[in-house]
């Protein structure tokens, strides 16, 4: 059987695409304290259910810890690269609200995520012609309509630089 | 400038030279050095190609030249990047940019405190309510059970009080004879009679 779990959505790439929190690069481990059971753990229930995966995905350099049954409230607690610990109380909390608090206090802005990308795309110019690593493409034979490779195929009589010299050579 | 097209280079550039060109020095080829010349090569002298002294200094006039404006500008783009990398991470606009950063910050860990404390407040009620609770379920339970002992008491002492009544009726040594006296005197009949109706009589035959 193709699906696995409960919501089988959570495993699709397009899901985890779309979430929206990236971490500011201070961020380097984050911690969700919870309960398993009780009206006050609902939130953060359905955070770690549904919301970690996106985070995870987009922040693939943080480590996500998640532990049950520990404490009477839940909570999410920030370690930062400098030592500071910042602690989220999210008892009662929506799981909705505790993504965007998250985002608000920790995540990377738009403008800023925009202007990343600006900066990658105009790191990798696709007019550039180098090896695959870098660039898309080596060679002019490979883009469609183009010569093909003479390495492949013979170039016809004409385009080969032997025949053009004898012919300047048989003319003057 | 030439591609490397690894081992070809040899076997191309033996096929470009002319033919009475020997190639001087010793070649990874099939044959290993242990192995005879073979016998179309046996007479052969290896001669280097003729150089032209004055288009040799010619030539290496302007290689030097061309090869010394190519250095000097990689060398020059490689400082730019280096500079680049060097304001960008500790320059006066990153000094700001980290200032700004660092307040920003502030400003929403502050953000975030206020929140929390906010949390903790109705967090200190509920569990007060919660406290208040289980202390009047408590004394609700104590009242009751107090009240059920009491019950029993009171249930305990009523019988009491019947049995204390009925120590009159009975029969001990000293009355026994005027008990059985009376007994005979007053005979009881316990028969009676009930018709379907649902009528009871009491009055038989005395035996």
């Amino acid at each position: 059987m193709p699906m696995k779990g409960r919501f089988p959505i959570r495993r699709t790439l397009e899901y985890l695409r779309k979430g929206d929190i990236v971490f500011k690069n201070r961020v380097k481990i984050m911690t969700v304290n919870y309960n398993t059971h009780g009206e006050l753990s609902e939130g953060a229930r359905k955070f770690v259910f549904f919301n970690i995966p996106q985070i995870q995905y987009k922040n693939q350099w943080v480590q996500v810890m998640m532990f049950k049954n520990m404490t009477p409230s839940p909570f999410l607690k920030f370690y930062l690269d400098d030592g500071e610990q910042v602690l989220v109380d999210v008892e009662g909390k929506d799981h909705k609200h505790i993504s965007d608090h998250v985002r608000k206090i920790l995540g990377k802005t738009e403008e800023v995520l925009q202007s990343e990308a600006q900066a990658k795309m105009q790191e990798s110019n696709p007019a550039n012609f180098g090896p695959k690593k870098y660039c898309l493409r080596e060679c002019i034979c490979e883009v469609d309509g183009q010569v093909p490779c003479p390495g492949t195929t013979a170039l016809p009589k004409e385009m080969t630089g032997k025949y053009r010299t004898k012919m300047a050579a048989a003319q003057e | 400038m030439f591609q490397v097209i690894g081992g070809r280079s040899v076997q191309a550039a033996r096929v470009l030279a002319p033919r009475s060109a020997v190639l001087v020095e010793a070649v990874r080829g099939r044959k290993s050095r242990t192995d005879p010349v073979a016998k179309s090569k046996v007479g052969r002298i290896k001669v280097p190609p003729p150089v032209d002294p004055v288009e040799m200094v010619v030539l290496k006039e302007r290689y030097g030249e061309y090869q010394m404006i190519m250095r000097a500008l990689r060398l020059e783009f490689k400082e730019e990047m280096l500079r680049k990398r060097y304001e960008e991470d500790t320059g006066s606009l990153a000094e700001e940019r980290a200032r700004q950063e660092a307040q920003e910050h502030r400003v929403l860990m502050d953000l975030n405190h206020l929140e929390n404390q906010r949390i903790l407040k109705l967090r200190i009620v509920r569990v007060q309510v919660e406290k208040e609770e289980a202390d009047r379920k408590k004394f609700e339970v104590i009242l009751q059970r107090e009240q059920e002992q009491q019950e029993i008491v009171k249930e305990k002492e009523k019988e009491i009080l019947k049995l204390q009544e009925d120590v009159k009726n009975f029969i001990t040594l000293e009355n026994l004879d005027q008990r059985i006296e009376e007994a005979l005197d007053n005979p009881k009949n316990y028969n009676f009679a009930i018709d379907k109706q649902g009528k009871v009589v009491k009055q038989t035959m005395l035996q």
